[in-house]
Parts: structure tokens; C-alpha cells; sequence
């Protein structure tokens, strides 16, 4: 009998777009910034903008994660 | 006259070892079968066939042909039923003969000869019922309240560990381990590597948790019986995964047989909004990983524990847990056992 042990199970793996924005974030939670509007600003201070290139406002940052968090 | 499986009536020994019957138990996630697929499933040490009907229903048969008893899981799906490969006898999701090809009007046509089991699905997972009498009704099922509170975010993570069930639920009444054994890893490096435990009563269970140290590291669990059995314990998220504060895991460790068990956790997280929507994207890219390496600690260890690590013990006051659980699923191996001789 096989065992099963799949470490992904949570869906696809993420793009490199996606991983990258997701070390962003961690990196404005670890300043402990935990609030929506020091989030965005702390992501476009750091240069890590949306997919489509332009600075996060906290409206396409939480559409834009809604998607990608679903 | 017509056949059904009897078994010798189980042992408190057997019932100890292969899981407590009449009660639910988690049997796998529910995308384990697809609409129009079946999957040969062993739980608590029998084998069952998961069949799902061309209309979605999910349905558990024993795996045995009423027939000569070849294995239902290497027929055919017929939509609402089940050919066997042998002599092509056809049985419904409620266990019922409805044909005999090679003999139509047979008696055995109508006659319900394949335990079934009740099931549910929920929050991504199958449950079943195993009673001991097939023709009982179930008994309720309250779920854990943490699966089903809409304010409430969480993840399945399921695996099979080759280590018996009563070491995977006695590993989750064992806070202490976590400031040893996770040490290193994302969430349980802080905290004392010493503390005094106590037990607390509730009426569905009980608390298991440190007097001196809570929100730190893995300091509390409850254990809970509501028609199934599960844990609900919290544990602190680093800084990095944002707020929302703790995230919890609802456990539960479901016997395949005496050796191997299949656990699941939910690991969830009071959040909502885009919140809720950054931590399920941070664990779809990041947590899950790392969420992983933690339950792979305990799996090589619970793994390498010989068969009967627990015949040798010298326990402490960390320990009271473990011991409550055992004495407890000891004492109802034994009744059940003998409520089976008495039927
Ligand atoms: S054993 Fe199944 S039809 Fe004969
Ligand atoms: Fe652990």
C-alpha cells in the first residue's frame, strides 16, 4: 500500500510573480505593519507593484488578492 | 436463505487497535472521488469501496460482492450502481441486489446484502458512520464548531502515516513536544521548555494545557467527542503571516489498520476580508511549505516509534493527557467488545 503524503495540496504552485509578491508581504507583516493601508504602502515602497506594473492602491491590492487568495 | 458477512465478534484488543466502532470517523477527502469514479478504501482494518454516483451522492459499500465475495472495487460504475467483474451481479449505493444478469429473477434481487454506510461530507472531507449494527441509525453529529463558523478560514491537509492511530491523537494530546520537537520551525520556537500542566473538564470533553504559558507556543488542546472524535488546538503565527493572530488546527487520526492511520488537519484561522484573503494567499505560496515541514517532524518520529513504545513508559506530569485518552479509548474498546458478544 502507498501512503499518501503530498506536501501541495492547496492547489497549483505558485507563479514567480505570485511567490514574489508573497515574500513582499511577508516582509511588511514582519515589520509588523499588519493593517490594509501600511501593507500597500510598505509593497509599493518596495518596489513590488501589480501584475499589470502600476503601484497598488488598497482597492486593486485587495481585488487583486481576493483572486488570488480564493 | 441468503448470506451475510458475520464476523466473530472483535476483541477489546481488535477494537483497541483497529478504532472505536459506533461513532464517525474522517475517511478521506472528498476530491479522493470524483463524480462517476470509485476508490477501494481500507478503514479501521476492513475494506470498503467509496463509489460516487453519476448525481454527486457519495456512497461507502463494504468491498465484497454478495455473490462469492470478489471485490465490488474491481467492477464497474453503472451511474446509481455497482457490476461486479465476476458474474456481473449489480448493487445499489444502499447496498440492495437490484440484478442478477446470469439469472434473472434470482432471489437474491431486492435483498439488501452490502453493509453501507452512512456518510457526510464536510469542510472538504468524507465522515462515516461504522456501527457495529449495520441497520442502526447513526448517532448525531455535532461538527467542530471551527468548520463550520463563517468567520473562519481553513485548509485540509491529509496524510497516511505508518504509525497506529492512538500514537497520532496521543502526539496531539502532547503540547509539550512542540517546544522539543518543533524547535525549529516557523511557529514553535518560542515559549518555556518547561511548564506544569492540569486538566480541564467540559462536557464534551476535556482541556489539556499548560498553567503557566499560554499564546507562546503549543500550550493548549481540547479533546472533544461530539459523534466524532477531534482535537482543536492553537498555535502562534510569527509576525510574517500578517493578522489574524493564531492559527488553530482542528485534528482528527482515523485507523486504516492496526499499523497505519490517516490524519487530518484542518488548519484554520479566524479571519475575514482581505485578510482572510492575504493569509490564504500566504498559504497557498508560503505556509502550506512550512506548515508541512512541522507535521514531517512528527510523522519520522511517530514512524520510528517501535509498535510497542508504549508497553515500557515512565510518564510525568506532561503525560496526564495521554494517559486520560488511553484509559478512556481502552475502556471503551472493552464495552464495545462486550456489548459484540452479548449481541
Ligand atoms: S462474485 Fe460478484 S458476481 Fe459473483
Ligand atoms: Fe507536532
Amino acid at each position: 500500500m502507498s501512503l499518501y503524503l503530498q506536501p501541495r495540496q492547496s492547489g497549483a504552485a505558485p507563479t514567480p510573480y505570485e511567490r514574489k509578491l508573497a515574500g513582499a508581504i511577508e516582509e511588511v507583516f514582519g515589520t509588523g505593519v499588519h493593517h490594509l493601508e501600511g501593507l500597500v504602502k510598505g509593497l509599493n515602497a518596495l518596489g513590488i507593484h501589480s501584475p499589470g506594473g502600476e503601484a497598488w492602491t488598497t482597492d486593486t491590492f485587495t481585488d487583486e488578492i481576493r483572486r488570488m487568495g480564493a | 436463505m441468503v448470506n451475510r458477512l458475520r464476523k466473530a465478534a472483535l476483541t477489546g484488543d481488535e477494537i483497541f487497535a483497529t478504532g472505536m466502532r459506533d461513532q464517525w470517523h474522517a475517511v478521506c477527502p472528498s476530491d479522493f472521488v470524483a463524480r462517476g469514479d470509485m476508490k477501494k478504501i481500507r478503514r479501521l482494518g476492513e475494506d470498503w469501496l467509496l463509489f460516487r454516483q453519476s448525481d454527486g451522492t457519495l456512497r461507502m459499500l463494504a468491498d465484497r460482492c454478495p455473490h462469492r465475495g470478489a471485490p465490488l472495487s474491481q467492477g464497474q460504475h453503472l451511474g446509481d450502481r455497482v457490476a461486479c467483474q465476476y458474474h456481473g451481479v449489480q448493487v445499489d449505493g444502499g447496498g440492495t441486489v437490484v440484478s442478477v444478469p446470469g439469472m434473472p429473477g434470482c432471489n437474491l434481487e431486492g435483498k439488501r446484502l452490502v453493509t453501507s454506510l452512512p456518510v457526510r461530507e464536510v469542510a472538504g472531507a468524507v465522515l462515516a458512520w461504522f456501527g457495529t449494527d449495520p441497520d442502526a441509525e447513526p448517532a448525531p453529529l455535532e461538527l467542530p464548531e471551527r468548520l463550520t463558523d463563517e468567520g473562519i478560514s481553513h485548509f485540509l491537509c491529509y496524510a497516511e502515516w505508518k504509525a497506529p492511530w492512538r500514537f497520532t491523537l496521543e502526539n496531539l494530546l502532547d503540547p509539550m513536544h512542540g517546544a522539543f520537537l518543533h524547535r525549529e520551525s516557523h511557529s514553535m520556537f518560542g515559549g518555556e521548555t518547561s511548564a506544569k500542566f492540569r486538566i480541564r473538564e467540559t462536557d464534551r470533553g476535556f482541556f489539556f494545557e499548560k498553567t503557566d504559558q499560554r499564546g507562546v507556543n503549543f500550550d493548549w488542546v481540547e479533546f472533544c467527542r461530539t459523534g466524532i472524535d477531534w482535537v482543536d488546538l492553537e498555535i502562534p503565527y510569527p509576525p510574517t503571516a500578517g493578522p489574524g493572530g493564531s492559527f488553530g488546527i482542528v485534528g482528527m487520526g482515523t485507523p486504516i489498520d492496526a499499523e497505519t492511520t490517516a490524519v487530518f488537519f484542518w488548519r484554520y484561522r479566524r479571519v475575514e476580508g482581505w485578510e482572510r484573503d492575504v493569509w490564504r494567499f500566504l498559504y497557498r505560496t508560503k505556509l502550506e511549505e512550512r506548515h508541512w515541514v512541522v507535521l514531517e517532524q512528527d510523522r519520522t518520529m511517530l514512524e520510528a516509534m517501535a509498535f510497542d513504545a508504549d508497553q515500557a513508559e515512565n510518564l510525568y506530569q506532561h503525560d496526564l493527557g495521554v494517559i486520560r485518552l488511553r484509559r478512556l479509548y481502552r475502556a471503551q474498546a472493552e464495552a464495545q467488545a462486550k456489548s459484540l458478544q452479548e449481541a
